[in-house]
């Protein structure tokens, strides 16, 4: 898109940050809050030379990323809970083989079919723990239609640098609200490739990693002879049935997030610097949360909220940082809340079944209950 | 050298050796199937750089995990849209589907009949013997009716698909059957199938002596290979009620469908970037 | 068996069997049409019985058809020709 001042929703801002990362492929399944990502991906992409196909579901689409990644384009899906639900096995495919892919998951009430059109957050928690088997994953979240631009540019660097999955988390409010929204000039964007093989396809193990526990990513067709499999395998990508290979593969899979967590945690401290008590919110939630902690202030309670924009890996030392007590409200029966628990014993939950955000009065009656 | 032993030393550099043995069981069809996909690709000339195998879960699921090209062990049910990607990302990459079928008509099906319906250029192996060998035979989406298999101790009571039939009703431009008896008209099928467009599908019947054969009255391989020899019938305008397979009975094979001229999807969508560039 | 004397093939074959890869379904020993293999009594490292060649050609001769090569379902066998 021409830089300048735009009228976006947040479906429409992914599916353009998306592009502007450089994405040029996608497959995906139309579902309630995130069809939009795909129409806009419809229409968009074959503008700029990619390609966008219309799958059979969702399982048939995150398959169709992931073998389009691994001829190096970079590649995009877009679904809800229950089509994330479906994915998760083959997100785990992709955490094995470490291949890019950025998976969007616009969140909408929830169990099952839930409140299709209204919002949730009752999948944070599967985001990181929805395939099976242990393995890290990158999840975003951001709370404005320009941060959702913005670090969807993110979101691809991430897939590309780490070779990791990326579930970018939106919700239903920010996915059907429109706000203004700046696209930067094209010369502004900082794009990451993924490694490629330096060495000649002979001499190349493709699954050996780097220093930093990253190996380069070789692309079909130029004689590297691939072998991918999601079975626990060696350097050379050949399965390799053995408790050995598993603690070598497994490990690193999980230690290259791990080890690189700093680089990939954002947050926004909003008023923490002196705060008595700390509320901590994600996505559209913290919207309402900013309000409540200036109305707190304005009666005299030193309120703060800390709004987790990466929620996998887990930016823990900022809770660990400050030692106030903390308020989590998310938008379902506990989830974040359980894990901000691991790293301080102060905390309660502000919960909601789904369907809206708190109202900033709800969240302020909270914190004056817990600083009385 | 003769053009017969210079395939050979071809076909051993498309193999992964350092794997061989295979995992596959004696006398198991998989291997004959490989073999003569890689006697037909060698034929076609085409360079092997550019040749895509993809396989799912289960037996057949393992063949990629043997050739030596750019080859992947996806999840179960998965190949077909996984090599969709590809294919639809680089058009110009020759992409195989090499898979059971388990792994494509079953847990794989509403993939196989919508990669067909948008007629994807795909070439499809679906090497078909009756049964889920990998978890120990029970039965499956192609078991005839009556046949005995871990999970249908007292015959089983449910229907097989008819693979050709089902995919010529999807539009599919090339469709074939053939047992592994069928050493060479395989190989002249997969080479046919290589020099043409769009989703084509070629069917191999194949034994599983360890976990189907014993259980139905054909204890060797041998015995299930002289099966297929006395029971194929070669029959290119077959009816869908030939093409039907039965219990120990007749086996209908031939080239059921060959025709040209229909888009792909990938070159339809050509069409629709130049549109959209308008 | 001795007045059916035909034409004798013209080539000449030389098979290979490489023990390690072979499993013992004997679809070579079925499928050769001049029968020029057999089972061995000896055990694979696998343990499994490989095909070997029968002792006495020239009665029968590997005619280099190749067939037996196109039945392996192990990539274990080689015909070579003889020139």
């Amino acid at each position: 898109m021409k830089p300048g001042y735009y009228f976006w929703s947040g479906d429409i801002a992914a599916a353009e940050g998306a592009i502007a990362a450089g994405c040029r492929f996608y497959a995906g399944y139309p579902i309630t809050p995130s069809s939009e990502i795909a129409e806009r991906m419809a229409l968009r992409l074959p503008q700029e030379g990619g390609k966008f196909i219309e799958m059979e579901d969702e399982i048939g689409s995150i398959a169709a990323i992931i073998g389009a990644s691994w001829t190096g384009k970079k590649v995009m899906t877009a679904t809800a809970g229950p089509g994330i639900s479906l994915m998760n096995e083959n997100i785990g495919l992709a955490a094995m083989t470490e291949v890019p892919i950025v998976v969007i998951n616009a969140m909408r009430g929830a169990p099952s079919t839930g409140l299709p059109t209204l919002i949730g957050q009752g999948d944070l928690m599967q985001a990181k723990w929805g395939s099976h088997g242990s393995y890290e994953i990158i999840s975003l979240y951001p709370d404005s239609v320009q941060e959702t631009f913005d670090l969807m540019i993110d979101a691809f660097n991430y897939a590309e640098k780490y070779r990791v999955p990326v579930m970018f988390l939106i919700d239903a409010m920010l996915a059907h609200m429109y706000e203004k929204i700046y696209v930067p000039p094209d010369d502004e964007i900082v794009r990451i490739e993924r490694k490629r093989p330096t060495t000649p396809p002979e001499e190349t193990l493709i699954y050996k990693a780097d220093d930093d526990l990253i190996p380069p990513m070789p692309r079909i067709g130029e004689g590297y002879k691939i072998h991918a499999s999601g079975l626990t395998h060696n350097e050379k990508g050949y399965p390799e049935l053995t408790p050995q290979a598993q603690e070598r593969l497994v490990k690193r899979l999980n230690d290259k997030i791990r080890k690189h967590a700093e680089e990939i945690w954002k947050v926004e401290e909003y008023k923490t610097d002196d705060a008595d008590i700390i509320v901590v919110a994600m996505g559209s939630e913290s919207r309402s949360v900013r309000l409540a902690v200036d109305l707190a202030r304005r009666e005299g309670i030193k309120a703060g909220m800390l709004r987790l924009i990466t929620i996998w890996p887990f930016p823990y030392k900022f809770i660990e940082k400050y030692n106030v007590p903390y308020i989590v409200a998310e938008i379902n029966y506990g989830q974040i809340y359980h894990k901000v628990r691991e790293y301080t014993r102060d905390v309660e939950l502000l919960p909601k079944m789904g369907g809206e955000i708190h109202k900033p009065d709800e969240v302020l009656r909270a914190i004056r209950r817990a600083v009385q | 050298m003769n053009p017969m032993e210079e395939m050979r030393r071809e076909e051993e550099k498309l193999l992964r050796t350092d794997r061989l043995p295979h995992v596959w069981c004696p006398g198991c069809g998989i291997g004959i199937t490989l073999n003569a996909f890689l006697r037909a690709f060698i034929r076609s000339k085409i360079d092997p750089n550019k040749l895509v195998v993809v396989s799912g879960i289960g037996c057949t699921g393992r063949a990629a995990g043997y050739v030596n090209v750019d080859s992947f062990h996806t999840t179960h049910g998965r190949g077909i849209p996984f090599a969709v990607g590809i294919k639809f990302a680089r058009p110009d990459l020759n992409v195989v589907v090499f898979s059971g079928d388990g792994d494509l008509f079953a847990i794989g099906g509403n993939h196989f009949v919508n990669a067909a319906r948008r007629n994807h250029d795909l070439l499809v192996i679906a090497v078909n013997n009756f049964t889920y060998g990998m978890t120990g035979g029970q039965h499956g989406p192609t078991t005839p009716t009556g046949a005995y298999t871990t999970t249908t101790p007292y015959g089983n009571p449910d229907r097989p698909f008819n693979i050709p039939h089902l995919a010529i009703s999807l539009g599919a431009p090339y469709v074939a059957r053939w047992t592994t008896y069928h050493v060479n008209q395989i190989q002249n099928s997969i080479y046919h199938a290589l020099h043409k467009k769009g989703f084509r599908v070629i069917e191999v019947i194949s034994q599983c002596p360890t976990v189907y054969g014993r259980r139905n009255d054909m204890k060797t391989p041998l015995e299930m290979m002289h099966y297929f020899q006395k029971n194929s019938v070669r029959k290119d305008d077959a009816s869908f009620e030939e093409l039907e397979l039965s219990y120990n009975g007749k086996i209908v094979v031939g080239v059921f469908r060959d025709v040209q001229g229909i888009p792909t999807y990938e070159e339809r969508y050509e069409d629709i970037i130049r549109r959209a560039k308008k | 068996m001795s007045e059916q004397k035909s034409m004798p093939p013209k080539k000449r074959g030389k098979v290979t069997i490489d023990e390690k890869r072979c499993k013992g379904c004997w679809y070579c020993i079925e499928y050769c049409p001049t029968k020029v293999l057999k089972v061995s009594e000896h055990l694979n490292e696998k343990g499994y019985h490989p095909p070997e060649l029968v002792e006495e050609p020239p009665s029968k001769v590997c005619i280099a058809c190749h067939l037996c090569e196109l039945y392996c379902p192990d990539f274990a066998i080689v015909v070579e020709e003889i020139k």
